[in-house]
């Protein structure tokens, strides 16, 4: 039964953004083939990623998809 | 700005001036300003925003949600205008036992278009705004 705590999808896109070397929001949208207003969206909480385009984005890092977004609550018990 | 937020607001712009040149019209013209509405076939320079450029990224996952979402509520809201106006509104102005000039059947047709496409352009542009928090 689910729970009525609200989810959350954390992402740390900006923070490895500039762990890779300061690459701008343009060169990661470019990399993952998305506008750059997506990447800022992501970067502002207000938009939750497709499953694929999460995975395109930890492997333009080259990391895990949960070193890229981090699930909160929400846990059914 | 994002393609489909430039489509949005052509829409709204070519929208707008259709209406305009109608009631500007109207006083003149009488029923043949309803020859305004040929402006709407301006909509029709919309997919000329979606050209594509080299290495350039038109639209993403978050645009054709936008989009989708968009038309979802621009149709949703345009039934119920339809139904009622349809049901109801026809009774009231030309009784039970009225008839629909045809002109008014047209004038339906040209305003149920304008109306979707600015709802769904309005819906786009709010969304555009505030950002769409879910995705699917």
């Amino acid at each position: 039964m689910p729970s009525n705590r609200e989810e959350k999808l954390q992402n740390r896109i900006r923070r490895l953004r500039f762990d890779n070397g300061e690459m701008t929001q343009q060169d990661l949208a470019e990399r993952v083939a998305v506008t750059r207003q997506t990447i800022i969206a992501l970067e502002a909480g207000k938009y939750v990623p497709s499953l694929l385009l999460g995975f395109r984005l930890a492997a333009a890092f080259g990391v895990r998809v949960e070193d890229v977004f981090q699930y909160e609550g929400g846990s059914s018990k | 700005m994002p393609a489909l937020q430039k489509f949005a607001w052509f829409n709204l712009a070519v929208i707008a001036w259709t209406v305009v040149a109608i009631l500007l019209l109207l006083p003149f013209l009488g029923k043949g300003a309803l020859g305004g509405f040929g402006f709407i076939g301006l909509l029709g320079l919309g997919p000329l925003f979606f050209r594509r450029r080299p290495g350039q990224v038109l639209a993403d996952e978050r645009d054709a949600l936008i989009g989708t979402r968009s038309l979802i509520a621009a149709y949703s809201v345009f039934w119920v205008v339809f139904v009622l106006a349809a049901v109801f509104l026809t009774a009231v102005v030309y009784g039970e036992d009225g008839a629909v000039p045809v002109t008014v059947v047209r004038v339906s047709v040209g305003a149920g278009f304008i109306l979707v496409h600015a709802l769904a352009s309005i819906a786009m542009l709010v969304q555009y705004a505030g950002g769409s928090k879910d995705a699917e």
